[in-house]
């Protein structure tokens, strides 16, 4: 959503300027009118609106919790914590969608898979 | 040999009653007092559910304890006795003295680092970032 309105302001912007400075903007935009009814025409009208016209992608960047929190440690025992970085079924999550650090990932994975063995998480497997 | 610190927990069937938990664990400090070793902590955790079934239960009694020992002949004596005892439906023993040893080894790095950390980028950080945008800024607006 935030991305959609960032690209909409920045999209009316510039021509406006240009539709100031020379009659440019008039015949783009009578050209464009039937295709940007069909919907993803609203897509390539951003880039060629702006000469400029790079790609804003923003992620919200991922931080280690662990990191945060200074832990050096990670322990089996708190399966309260370790549930947040399993699914359901009880795979682990990879790093790439919890945003943890690979070190304390690498510690997560052993204290998820001593948890495991003394029934505070599940197996991979079958829900039960 | 030095000092080891181990994790022991085990599960013991729902129904079972106070006493025969009681039981079971002064076996296990009965054993530790024989092989030399020294019980930490215990704690019931009390009934929880099990991640999975375990013996066609769903749900045991939890303790949990920590054994400090300089004899590793203590933890193998403790799992054989765990194992014959129906009672418990399972356990768990866990070796914790290298983990703490490098947890505390990085607390003690983080310590230094954050004991250095203000006398260095103080100076360096707050000249730099105010000149720089403000160029940039005006090159986009003209």
């Amino acid at each position: 959503m935030a991305e959609e309105a960032k690209q909409a302001q920045s999209h009316s912007g510039p021509p406006r300027r240009e539709g100031g400075s020379g009659g440019h903007g008039g015949p783009g935009g009578g050209h464009g009118g039937p295709r940007r009814e069909g919907g993803p025409g609203g897509g390539p009208g951003g880039p060629g609106g702006r000469p400029r016209g790079k790609r804003q992608y923003f992620r919200k960047k991922k931080v280690c919790k662990f990191c945060v929190e200074k832990m050096d440690f990670i322990d089996y025992k708190r399966a309260d914590i370790l549930s947040q970085f399993v699914q359901e079924r009880g795979k682990i999550l990879p790093r790439r969608m919890t945003g943890v650090c690979s070190r304390h990932q690498r510690w997560l994975g052993v204290a998820i898979k001593r948890a495991r063995n003394i029934a505070l998480l599940p197996f991979a497997g079958r829900a039960s | 040999m030095e000092e080891r610190l181990y994790d022991l927990i085990f599960i013991a069937r729902p129904a079972t009653p106070e006493d025969e938990i009681k039981k079971v664990i002064s076996g296990i400090e009965h054993t530790c007092a024989e092989k030399g070793g020294k019980i930490e902590k215990t704690e019931h955790w009390g009934t929880r559910k099990l991640a999975y079934r375990v013996a066609k239960h769903r749900e045991g009694i939890y303790v949990y304890q920590q054994i400090r020992t300089n004899h590793a002949e203590l933890i193998a004596e403790l799992e054989r006795r765990l194992r014959v005892q129906d009672v418990v439906i399972k356990y768990l023993t866990v070796r914790l003295d290298e983990d703490l040893k490098r947890q505390k080894k990085l607390g003690g790095k983080r310590e230094q680092r954050a004991a250095r950390r203000p006398r260095r980028s103080a100076p360096a950080s707050v000249p730099a970032p105010t000149p720089a945008p403000a160029p940039e800024q005006t090159a986009a607006a003209s």
